[in-house]
């Protein structure tokens, strides 16, 4: 710095990048502040943009004003090195109370800064704010359509395949095969017997709702219930105990390699010719000019369905045959952890059996 | 306008999601978080193996890497469910070992696994990790073997209560010199001898080594080596805990005991010697599980071990705690979650330990965190069962089994179904509740009007009419698992509630009143249920349609049909005289 009467004191000299978002509006941030984030570091480093206003760095898109601001709230708090983890703990509960919206976008755009802690940060917040809600919720929560069909929502797993067209399909091919039976059900004389069946279902409903006239009298049964199945004792004994008015006669030795190896040799048996459950199998049933007919009607819906396919669905096929190459990451925290919960096809919640045996 | 991401963004955040049923929801959500999320679903759990298929689960969920899979009904555990009924893992093996090569965990229950599926697995995924068979059979030490070879990076062989073909010990030697992964080893059920300078190596090079259960023929005086070994281990199961008295023996396994700092569980203890006990005291402070229900330990050595459990969160236990024992845990153990008392003799006349509803009442008192009991005694009363719950409404899981059949409330002689009402009625989460006692209609209204969180429910030998499943069926809102035997329910209640088994996993009736022309009624009516009779006694339909069948399991299904069934299971819902050309 200049010394002498006419000196000026000059500020520290502090290094600036300057950074320009998508709507235009320029910004001046200190170095340290913006070269945390790696998208900005990497600019800087590799092609020396930031260091002035008419060669500012261009934000992707994802990043407004507003969240720009944010953002390099977070990167000025964290990129001071004293700081203990409590201290930033703190700073991020505290940071990441903001509404749905700004959540969202604060998302989107540190993960186009490749702002990785940042990224984690929200997604948890955000993964916490759905965890818990409905479907019907968590559309509220994130505006998002409801653009499933009720077919859909109501059993998920009944579309057999990733590929709508496929769904349509294979809906085509049931209605004609339901078409087909009722035609078949019609030349059935068991009709009759179906509309009695109707009116004692009536009947069993309004004596349902009416009381109980027709008390049976409880099983005087003096078998012992359920009990757990002991290892160290022969099944035999168990099942006399429990099935009074059961066959056993039989001994059933439990450890006889005999036994397991016939086990084995008719369980195999019955699995070598079935592995593959193909749906075509339901179709055998059809009479071969019925298939014929169908398979025609089918191929030219296809054919005008293939005409106005979105774009959409060859992206996310596209995006799909990507996928299948490389094996994906686990989860955020490097293991799989037991679940327990729902199972596939959305059934209600459950926790694991434990059954009265002594186990685990 | 959505609030919107990348889809990246979003498989980062629902990787933070990972319960079944926030996945779920999520899935449902719309159509791209549907698209989404099943690309990075990577945990299925199905419950019932007949209710999707391999080939629809993988098709939905192209990049799963641990399955869990259930597959015989519960009451297979009380031999109700004949041999070769099904529940054949073999199918899912093979399909997985096509489109999951990167599968890394599978974990089975009640299912029958060959040693051909062993071998396909530890042959198809070369990340395998986990393989846990809980309550299987069907394979032999020969199976084991060849997942001891070949999964290079095996962390967990877990073999809870499995059925071996028990060959040989030898195959424990099929684990190269190189497995140095495992964290997870119980081979508690295999009755084999094992060779302890096997073990000892295998558990030398294994540093992850958290949990080992070891089987009965691992004899006491070996214990100490194995444990100096591993001194990391979190959960032990002894062998054996039986040998000849000697002092040095007692010194060196207390030693051994005292440098396993981190012990938090224990289970194993088959015939023990009381003098050996003591060598565990120095651990005690710090178990949270404690598993004694192969322990023959009379009530005396119960006390003194359990009074120094002040930590302990699970106690599974033989009745020889008795009341006084149960006091003990009381006073002892203010943490206690789950409480386990089984029978020691079970098919004895009459009681042979002083084990009453009193200490379960004194449970109940003492242990403010108690949420899990299985208990079975021989007598109990209306009076007992409401103080148990009004001590404890926060109770998630109550199962009683008293152990004769259709016993009343022993003082009063009236059916116990006040006692259920009431903890029905004040444990507002329970999920899990067996009845047991003499129990009439009465307590199924109850169930029915205050049962709203009741997801599995098992009766036996109760009840007066239709009236009692029809109030079970209509009033348990959550209701999935409903498993009945020897109880007089029969067509009326389940035609009436039909719609009500699509909302369930499963239902399972043996020895009950429902009649042929019902289960055929219900199997035409409801195309989404396979509705399966299970008679021994051959075809239903040479007997009269009125005729009950045996037994009746009805599980709703996306897959059809199965095509395993064996000559005995006949499934109701084709027309039988429909038949196209």
């Amino acid at each position: 710095m200049s010394e002498g009467p006419m000196a000026i004191v000059k500020p520290e000299m502090k290094s600036y990048i300057w950074l320009q978002t998508a709507d235009g509006s320029i910004q001046q941030v200190e170095e340290e502040v913006a070269m945390f984030c790696p998208m900005i570091c990497r600019e800087v480093l590799q092609t020396g943009m930031g260091s002035s206003k008419n060669y500012a760095i261009s934000l992707p898109q994802r990043v407004n004003p507003a969240i720009l601001g944010l953002i390099l709230d977070y990167c000025r708090f964290h990129q001071v090195p004293g700081r203990s983890n409590k201290e930033r703990k703190t700073f991020d509960e505290k940071f990441i109370r903001l509404d749905t919206k700004k959540l969202c976008e604060l998302t989107s755009a540190a993960d186009s800064l490749q702002l990785r802690p940042l990224v984690d940060l929200t997604s948890r917040a955000l993964a916490r704010m759905i965890e818990g809600k409905t479907p019907e919720e968590i559309r509220e929560t994130f505006h998002l359509p409801d653009d499933l069909t009720e077919e859909e929502k109501l059993e998920p797993l009944r579309n057999m395949t990733d590929d709508p067209r496929i769904r349509l399909l294979n809906r085509l091919y049931a209605r004609k095969r339901k078409e087909l039976k009722d035609r078949e059900k019609m030349k059935n004389i068991e009709i009759e017997e179906e509309h009695v069946d109707e009116r004692s279902v009536d009947d069993l409903l309004s004596y349902i709702n009416g009381g109980d006239g027709d008390s049976k009298g409880g099983r005087a049964n003096k078998n012992k219930k359920k009990n757990r199945r002991k290892k160290d004792q022969p099944r035999n004994s168990s099942s006399n105990y429990e099935n009074g008015n059961h066959k056993n006669g039989e001994v059933d030795d439990v450890s006889s390699p005999s036994k397991f190896s016939k086990f084995q040799a008719s369980a195999s048996a019955i699995f070598s010719p079935k592995l593959d459950f193909d749906d075509g199998d339901i179709d055998d049933e059809l009479d071969p000019a019925m298939k014929e007919e169908l398979d025609r009607e089918v191929e030219d819906f296809a054919r005008r369905l293939n005409s106005v396919w979105p774009e959409r669905m060859h992206d996310i096929l596209s995006l799909g045959q990507e996928r299948r190459l490389a094996p994906i990451s686990m989860n955020g925290n490097g293991s799989l952890q037991r679940c327990t919960g729902d199972e596939l096809a959305d059934w209600q919640f459950t926790t694991p059996l434990t059954h009265p045996r002594r186990a685990k | 306008m959505a609030y919107s991401f990348p889809e990246e963004v979003l498989e980062h955040v629902f990787s933070f999601i990972n319960s079944d049923k926030d996945r779920n929801a999520v899935s449902l959500v719309c159509k791209s978080w549907y698209e989404i999320e099943r690309w990075c679903r990577r945990r299925i759990f199905v419950g019932n193996c007949y209710a999707v298929s391999p080939r629809i689960m993988i098709r939905r969920f192209p990049e799963v890497r641990s399955v869990e899979l259930k597959g015989k009904p519960h009451f297979a555990d009380f031999n109700l469910v004949p041999e070769d009924w099904g529940g054949y893992v073999y199918p899912w093996i093979a399909a997985m070992s096509r489109a999951y090569p990167w599968l890394e965990e599978i974990r089975l229950k009640r299912m029958v696994v060959t040693d051909e599926a062993l071998e396909l697995i530890s042959k198809s995924f070369r990340n395998f990790k986990v393989l846990v068979l809980s309550t299987c059979e069907g394979f032999s030490t020969d199976g084991l073997a060849a997942i001891a070879s070949n999964c290079k990076h095996l962390r967990e062989l877990d073999l809870r209560e499995s059925e071996v073909d028990d060959i040989s010990g030898h195959w424990l030697s099929h684990f190269p010199d190189t497995c140095t992964s495992l964290v997870s080893l119980n081979i508690a059920c295999l009755v084999s001898e094992l060779s302890c300078s096997v073990l000892e190596r295998l558990v030398a090079r294994s540093p992850n080594l958290r949990t080992l259960r070891l089987n009965r023929a691992v004899p006491l005086e070996k214990l100490p080596n194995i444990l100096r070994r591993a001194p990391q281990l979190v959960e032990l199961g002894t062998g054996a805990y039986s040998t000849e008295l000697r002092s040095d023996i007692f010194s060196n396994l207390a030693e051994a005991f005292s440098g396993c700092k981190e012990l938090k569980g224990l289970s194993g203890f088959w015939d023990v010697v009381p003098a050996y006990l003591p060598a565990i005291y120095s651990v005690c402070a710090g178990l949270t599980s404690l598993n004694l229900s192969y322990a023959t330990i009379q009530c005396p050595d119960l006390i003194k071990l359990v009074s120094q459990c002040h930590n302990l969160q699970r106690l599974w236990v033989l009745d020889y705690i008795e009341d006084s024992g149960l006091d003990a845990l009381a006073a002892s153990c203010k943490d206690l979650q789950e409480l386990r008392v089984f029978p020691s003799d079970p098919f004895g006349a009459g009681p042979n330990v002083s084990l009453t509803e009193q200490g379960l009442v004194s449970v109940s008192e003492g242990c403010p965190k108690l949420q899990s009991v299985l208990f079975f005694c021989r007598q109990m009363t209306n009076a007992a069962l409401v103080t148990i719950a009004r001590n404890r409404p926060n109770l998630i899981r109550f199962r009683l089994c008293i152990i004769d059949a259709q016993a009343p409330d022993y003082l009063t002689l009236q059916p116990l179904d006040t006692g259920f009402g009431a903890i029905v009625q004040n444990c507002k989460e329970l999920r899990r509740l067996s009845l047991s006692g003499l129990l009439t209609d009465r307590v199924f209204e109850y169930i029915g009007s205050h049962g709203k969180k009741l997801e599995m429910l098992s009766i036996a030998f109760a009840g007066d009419s239709d009236l009692g499943l029809h109030h079970v069926l209509s009033g348990c809102e959550s209701l999935r698992k409903l498993e009945i035997r020897d109880s007089p329910f029969g067509d009326k209640a389940l035609l009436a509630n039909a719609a009500k088994l699509e909302t369930m996993r499963s239902l399972w009736m043996s020895s009950c009143s429902v009649s042929f022309g019902a289960c055929k009624l219900l199997g035409r009516k409801l195309p989404g249920l396979n509705v399966e009779v299970i008679d021994e006694r051959g075809p239903p339909d040479l007997r009269p349609e009125s005729s009950p069948v045996e037994k009746l399991y009805i599980y709703r299904t996306v897959a059809g049909p199965r095509f395993d069934m064996p000559g005995f299971v006949w499934r109701m819902n084709e027309d039988q005289a429909w038949r196209l050309s």
